[in-house]
């Protein structure tokens, strides 16, 4: 199938970046960042990476989704049978079709692009003050045990005269976070889509979540939270900038 | 009886250890049988564990079906033994199909001339939706009236565990937790009040973040006598 010899191809060109997902590659070149430095122009030498991740192919679409249910409905109720339920009984009758869905639903951002998200939604406005969207609700999958994570999300960015609509940054945090993930490569990917978007001075994202393969099971510490962060550009220079970003999130 | 139906409904071999311990009227007849129960349950215990060991594979063959069936690469490094991970997790989820009420209570039920309400609160719980394989969690609060007999406390958190570990709807863990505590203890009453999150809720459909369902079950005189029932929520109250 086209596919997966497409994966194939990216898989051969990553080598280094095995854990990734989607066809997104995890190398980042960012032009031009340096110390309080603006990255000038959006289209000012960009790697080629850069732009590959922007050409960001999907990887399902609603049809894929369509025919690829009833395999994972059976899978289900070979599952339902292997954990010695019945599967025949009132309350499990449709449970491999809704757990299929629901799945299907828990990893739609692999049917999304960043660039149909955010298209129309990048204004010119002389602003080059922090702008923070804070307490983004985010739900995610762990990769390695398939159960949810859940938490929030906060995002900051210097503007260098682009601004991205508001709900944009909640939507780049769907679209990465309704897949499977691991909560370091979701913080990273959030920070270079909105990079790769606007070409800000800066841009700083704090993810706060708990991962329920850690709270139902394994070690089982109920009150753990993980917290990751990725700050680009001049929040990764600049110590004044950073706090100041960190201390409007905490507030 | 009417209180029957509802341990039928999810549990190993179609119910038939619940059905088999609700035949019974009491501890009486199994004090007798202990030592003989106690060594049975050791065979049945490693027993389960050699099932569950040998159910793996297909358990594993089903999720990696499912990956593919998402669209993802289940030859990159990050989803290698995601199906053998995500596997034992589901059984580990699902692990009070294998235990019963008997191997948890078998010995801590005391002769307390003590009639006073006994509350555990706060026990926090985690299960499975049965509709949709998502977690849904949240706490549980215990309360009994003992008549005679009480019970060692941590078991009253056993016994959660043991019906919360399985595929479920609220409604029914609920009426199961307090069902197996009428039936261990014979207390004058129990009642059992759970508040959860449904992530099938949550994370998904109609989305609301901070919605919480609660349901509870009164048996005994906390069903009959509201001045008990109000002493029970106005105790518990503090928690949430």
């Amino acid at each position: 199938m086209e596919r997966s010899k497409q994966k194939q191809m990216n898989e051969s060109e990553n080598e280094a970046d095995s854990a990734i997902n989607g066809h997104f590659d995890g190398r980042v070149k960012i032009p031009g960042w340096s110390a309080g430095g603006a990255a000038g122009t959006p289209s000012t030498a960009p790697s080629s990476s850069v732009m590959e991740s922007w050409r960001e192919e999907r990887t399902r679409s609603l049809e894929d989704n369509e025919l690829s249910l009833p395999s994972i409905a059976a899978a289900y109720t070979t599952i339902l049978r292997g954990l010695g339920e019945d599967p025949q009984r009132q309350g499990l009758l449709k449970t491999p079709w809704r757990a299929a869905t629901a799945m299907q639903f828990f990893t739609k951002g692999y049917q999304e692009k960043i660039i149909d998200v955010l298209n129309d939604a990048i204004f010119d406005e002389d602003h080059d003050e922090m702008v923070i969207v804070k307490d983004i609700d985010m739900f995610s999958m762990c990769e390695h045990h398939l159960v949810p994570i859940f938490g929030r999300v906060h995002i900051g960015y210097l503007p260098n005269k682009r601004v991205l609509g508001l709900s944009k940054l909640a939507r780049i945090v769907e679209i990465y976070s309704r897949r499977l993930q691991v909560q370091e490569r979701l913080t990273k990917q959030i920070a270079v889509a909105i990079t790769e978007a606007l070409q800000p001075a800066g841009v700083g994202v704090v993810v706060e979540a708990t991962h329920m393969c850690m709270v139902m099971r394994g070690v089982q510490k109920m009150n753990s939270k993980t917290v990751t962060s990725t700050m680009l550009g001049v929040f990764r220079e600049d110590p004044k900038t950073r706090d100041e970003f960190l201390t409007l999130i905490r507030s | 009886m009417e209180y029957q139906k509802a341990a039928e409904l999810n549990g190993l071999c179609k119910g038939k250890i619940v059905t088999e311990y609700l035949c019974r009227n009491g501890f009486s007849e199994l004090t007798v049988d202990s030592k003989k129960v106690s060594v049975q349950h050791k065979t049945e215990a490693s027993r389960k564990e050699a099932e569950d060991e040998s159910r793996l594979p297909a358990l594993e063959a089903a999720y990696t079906t499912i990956l593919r069936g998402l669209g993802e690469n289940t030859d990159r490094q990050g989803l290698l033994k995601t199906p053998l991970r995500a596997a034992k997790a589901m059984q580990f989820l699902t692990k009070g199909y294998h235990e019963t009420i008997y191997d948890v209570l078998n010995d801590a039920i005391f002769d307390e001339n003590h009639e006073e309400l006994v509350i555990v609160k706060d026990i926090d719980m985690f299960s499975l939706c049965e509709h949709h394989l998502v977690p849904f969690f949240g706490k549980v609060h215990i309360g009994y009236l003992p008549s005679k007999k009480v019970v060692g406390l941590s078991k009253l958190a056993r016994i959660v565990e043991i019906y919360s570990r399985r595929l479920q709807v609220q409604e029914r863990l609920t009426k199961q937790i307090a069902m197996a505590i009428s039936e261990a203890l014979q207390p004058v009453g129990v009642a059992v009040v759970i508040e959860a999150a449904h992530m099938c809720m949550v994370m998904r459909g109609v989305q609301k973040m901070n919605s919480r369902t609660v349901t509870s079950a009164m048996l005994g005189v906390f069903r009959e006598d509201p001045k008990a029932r109000e002493e029970f929520l106005a105790l518990t109250k503090g928690a949430q």
